[in-house]
């Protein structure tokens, strides 16, 4: 961001001698605007259509696409219709806290897109404690979640306000341990700093640098999908039991706010992935030109993270629900001590080879490979078996 | 520190909502999340329709027996012609009864998807429940072709069935079984042998032999606990003796013996079991006639007679008794949900809610059966 | 019980493997959805088949006026008035109406039609916005009922609609009526 500043003032936008300090905070506020304004917020409308679409084609069935070109215009059409609902509080319910309650859950979703690295220079704050942050702020919605629980007066929405704190406050331990093999790995918490400390090719990726980090990727990205609230963790929200769940009594925009926040959440989860995992926004250099590079680092990030979010998605429509129970189970019993072993585990590899070890990298991005090539061929062996067509057009 | 006073919740799962499996009614009382009992109240789908009998006649029920059990409306057709045919002692063409097998055995393939499907669904996978529809709806295709309805059949007569199959329908019907078999087992890759459903089932609502036996469970839900027994083995009726099927028995494989994923597996089993025979049906069918010759006006004579067949959903009764005039006198169907409702207060003490819904599930209630 | 840890992750992580390919290879897969009613290539109720039981029509140049529909009728959702014309002697009906919204397209008034006149049609868009429109009155002006020949019709007009008739009956079983050795092999 500073870079960027310096640039615009360099190039005479602002005038002679602008104020300094004045020019960053109009930069870094239009900035915001941007990506508040015309990035989180529709992607949190654009990722329903997607989803509706992805899940449709996984059911055999076709999805939205009659409003707007391939139905694009779904979401906004959606977005219009719970705007004008009535706003219902119910009478006995706690009406401040009641109110409140989406409030925090979205500030849990907005507030995390102030330390997103898009591109080497387009990060809004560049913090040197930009992991911790994301991770403190988006633990807010245990607080708006439970607010909403218990604001509503209903039994049921207490129920899943109390397992949706219980289940974000447990998954917090895991998706906090395996961000330490990262950390110890770039020994910094700045997301620039971390994406810096890996290559744009795969075998440079931190996923693959050692098999602790790979098992602690995976961790982190199934504790993050516990935060959520995805499926398979999505017992708040489980609409066959509790309708639905905490937000039960909430209509109208309210229930907007939360569905926004869960959606958009998704991109949250895979940009935190991508940083720590994927190597970011990391591209060869193949030009000099600044902006031609930027662009290039966006894109590369957004790929990404836009397809973390096309597997969350696939793994909803894919897996079942697990009981609280089992998810706790899972989470004290399996998540936590496996997250220390990766712990301890990469501490001691960065003790033995404290500059990185690219042999290793190329060996798990071969296992890597083998994996997607069987993964691949099981694809075939059901289409092969199922004598149903095969089709490839996504658009029908 | 005074001891803390806690209250359990009295919850009503009511009339509308999202899983059970039609309108039923539990008021369950709970401590947080374990349930201590669950009371079904159950009567929100009563139609009367034993009772309409006695005012349309013989002729007129056999579409009102649909509406008994909609999601497998074959056994019910089946179940009172041969509640009328035994009454006026009529015999049923050897033609007619293995249309009346295909019929049956297709609407058991199709019953059994809808509730493995639904019960995949209540646990959290939506993808399952989608291709089971998509496989049901391609069973009623078939369906629609040979008696032009897709759920509420009126396909069987007293004494027969009223269409025969239609030219070229045996070779649709048998691609359609070779296309079942592998997606049979793609879904069980999908959703049966998942890690995450298997911990869902497994240990939940533990039906013991006896405790099956003593709430008159049937079909499934008694095979599950271990007890073999089956009407088309064990007091075989219309032309099953000359098929070759198995009964699939529970076997505690992934827990106690008798959980839901005994019921559930089960099921599966016995949709592979019924394309079997519907493969031998397919191929043995006679020539001949589908339909006995049965009087305009019928009369069948003063007496009772009670008749039981293997429905989807297990033991399905029919008790006719008849004063000689057109109209029965008294009809009255015995349908294996309602047996199911009454275990379930037994069963849920100790349970969680989220297993509340597993469990009615896994017993495979549909709510018009319960109620008529 | 360690083993049993270790068993717990692999069969997860083995099952999930084998479900997230089974859905991946639906992506590949056509879709079985029927974009009714606008994206078809032919309308609905062309693909249906012949002995689909949708809403009722009758033919009333054949209908004899023999009642037996409205007796087999279990719902009591057809009303034919057939009387005795004093002076030409022969049955006229004067009134045949079925309601569509107390039907229950069980096929009991086409089984007992002897000409086949009261029928199934694949139509099954029925909906309308008034209750008046759900009965359908199918005389206009009195007409008289059909008398069934001895032989083939002659009528140019009728033979048509007579064929077609009988062509729909002969799509029910016959009670003792041998299945014609023809298309079915045993």
């Amino acid at each position: 961001m500073h870079t960027l500043i310096e640039n615009l003032i360099a190039s005479g936008v602002f005038g002679k001698n602008p104020p300094r300090d004045l020019v960053a905070a109009i930069v870094v506020f239009v900035m915001s605007l941007v990506v508040f304004l015309g990035v989180a917020l529709p992607f949190g409308g654009i990722v329903t259509w997607v989803e509706r679409r992805v899940w449709a084609r996984i059911q055999s069935r076709v999805g939205p696409n009659r409003v707007g070109p391939q139905g694009f215009l779904q979401w906004l059409a959606d977005g219009i219709k719970i705007v004008c609902k009535e706003d219902i509080i119910p009478d006995e319910a706690d009406s401040r806290l009641f109110k409140m309650a989406p409030y925090l859950v979205m500030l849990a979703f907005v507030l995390p897109w102030a330390v997103m690295p898009f591109s080497s220079s387009l990060i809004l704050a560049n913090m040197n404690v930009g992991i911790l942050y994301m991770t403190a702020v988006t633990a807010l919605t245990v607080v708006g979640v439970l607010m909403a629980g218990w604001a509503s007066n209903n039994k049921w929405s207490l129920i899943g306000g109390v397992r949706s704190a219980a289940q974000i406050v447990s998954y917090e331990i895991p998706a906090g341990l395996s961000i330490f093999p990262v950390v110890l790995m770039t020994g910094t918490l700045s997301m620039q700093g971390i994406i810096r400390g890996q290559g744009w090719a795969p075998q440079h990726w931190f996923l693959f640098a050692n098999p602790f980090t790979f098992v602690a990727a995976n961790i982190l990205y199934m504790s993050s999908l516990a935060e959520a609230n995805r499926t398979p963790f999505d017992l708040p929200e489980a609409e066959s039991e509790l309708v639905a769940g905490f937000a039960t009594e909430y209509s109208g925009w309210r229930y907007a706010c939360f569905s926004m926040a869960e959606w958009g959440n998704l991109y949250i989860v895979g940009a935190i992935i991508t940083t720590l995992f994927l190597g970011g926004w990391q591209f060869p250099h193949v030009t000099s030109n600044v902006v031609a590079m930027n662009v290039l680092e966006v894109i590369t990030f957004n790929v990404k993270v836009l397809f973390l979010v096309f597997v969350s998605m696939w793994i909803r429509a894919t897996l079942p629900r697990v009981r609280i129970d089992q998810l706790m189970t899972a989470c004290w019993k399996y998540f936590v001590p496996i997250a220390f072993v990766n712990m301890i585990g990469t501490a001691v590899w960065v003790a033995i080879w404290p500059d990185g070890n690219v042999a290793m990298g190329y060996i798990m991005f071969a296992g890597a490979i083998v994996l997607g090539a069987l993964f691949i061929q099981r694809v075939i062996y059901y289409l092969r078996r199922s004598r149903m067509e095969v089709y490839f057009n996504p658009t029908i | 520190m005074s001891t803390l006073r806690t209250e359990e919740m009295t919850l009503n799962m009511g009339p509308q909502h999202p899983s059970t499996h039609g309108v039923l009614r539990f008021v369950v009382r709970a401590d947080g999340e374990v349930m201590r009992e669950a009371i079904p109240d159950v009567g929100y789908l009563h139609r009367s329709i034993e009772k309409i009998a006695e005012k349309v006649g013989y002729r007129g029920f056999m579409p009102y027996t649909d509406r008994v059990d909609y999601v497998c409306a074959m056994f019910t057709n089946q179940g009172w012609g041969m509640a009328c045919e035994k009454l006026a002692g009529i015999e049923v063409p050897r033609r007619g009864e293995y249309c009346r097998v295909i019929a049956t055995e297709f609407n058991r393939i199709a019953s059994h998807l809808l509730s493995v499907g639904a019960m995949a669904m209540d646990i959290g996978a939506m993808t399952p429940f989608a291709h089971v529809i998509r496989e049901r709806e391609m069973i009623n295709d078939l369906i629609e072709e040979l008696c032009g309805a897709r759920l509420t059949f009126n396909y069987m007569r007293i004494g027969g069935v009223a269409w025969d199959l239609p030219p070229g329908w045996r070779e649709k019907a048998l691609a359609y079984l070779d296309h079942f078999n592998p997606i049979l087992e793609e879904y069980n890759a999908l959703i049966s042998w998942n890690k995450i459903y298997v911990e869902r089932l497994a240990n939940v609502g533990v039906i013991t032999a006896a405790d099956a036996i003593n709430y008159n469970l049937v079909g499934p839900n008694l095979r599950a606990s271990g007890i073999k027994w089956d009407i088309r083995k064990d007091i075989p009726y219309s032309v099953y003796p000359e098929f070759e099927f198995e009964v699939p028995v529970g076997n505690g494989q992934w827990g106690k013996l008798g959980d839901s994923m005994d019921r559930y597996v089960v099921r599966i089993r016995e949709m592979a079991e019924s394309s079997k025979i519907l493969r031998q049906a397919l191929e043995k069918i006679p020539p001949g006639a589908v339909l006995a010759k049965v009087v305009r006006n019928f009369k069948p004579p003063a007496g009772e007679c009670q008749i039981r067949v293997e429905s989807a959903r297990g033991d399905m009764g029919w008790y006719l008794v008849s004063d000689g005039s057109g109209y029965p006198w008294r009809v009255h169907v015995r349908t294996g949900s309602f047996a199911a409702m009454g275990i379930i207060q037994k069963l849920s003490a100790g349970l969680m809610i989220a297993d509340l819904v597993t469990l009615i599930a896994s017993l495979d209630v549909i709510a018009p059966e319960i109620d008529r | 019980m360690v083993l049993e840890y270790v068993h717990n992750i692999k069969d997860t992580v083995s099952t999930i493997f084998e479900g997230m390919a089974v859905t991946a290879s639906h992506f590949m897969r056509k879709p079985y959805t029927v974009q009714y009613p606008d994206r078809m290539p032919v309308r609905v109720q062309d693909t249906l088949p012949f002995r689909y039981r949708g809403i009722l029509d009758v033919d009333l140049e054949i209908c004899t006026g023999c009642l037996a529909c409205e007796r087999a009728c279990p719902i009591d959702c057809i009303v034919i008035v057939a009387e005795k014309d004093q002076q030409t002697r022969q049955l006229l009906l004067s009134q045949f109406d079925i309601d569509i919204a107390k039907c229950m397209y069980c096929g009991l008034c086409s089984e007992a039609c002897p000409t086949g006149s009261i029928h199934h049609t694949t139509e099954f868009e029925g909906a309308d916005y008034s209750l008046e429109s759900l009965i359908r009155r199918f005389v206009r002006d009195p007409v008289m009922a059909y008398k069934a020949k001895k032989g083939p019709e002659t009528d140019p007009k009728i033979a048509p609609i007579l064929s077609r008739g009988m062509a729909y009956l002969d799509q029910w079983a016959q009670p003792g009526g041998e299945k014609p050795a023809g298309d079915e092999p045993a």
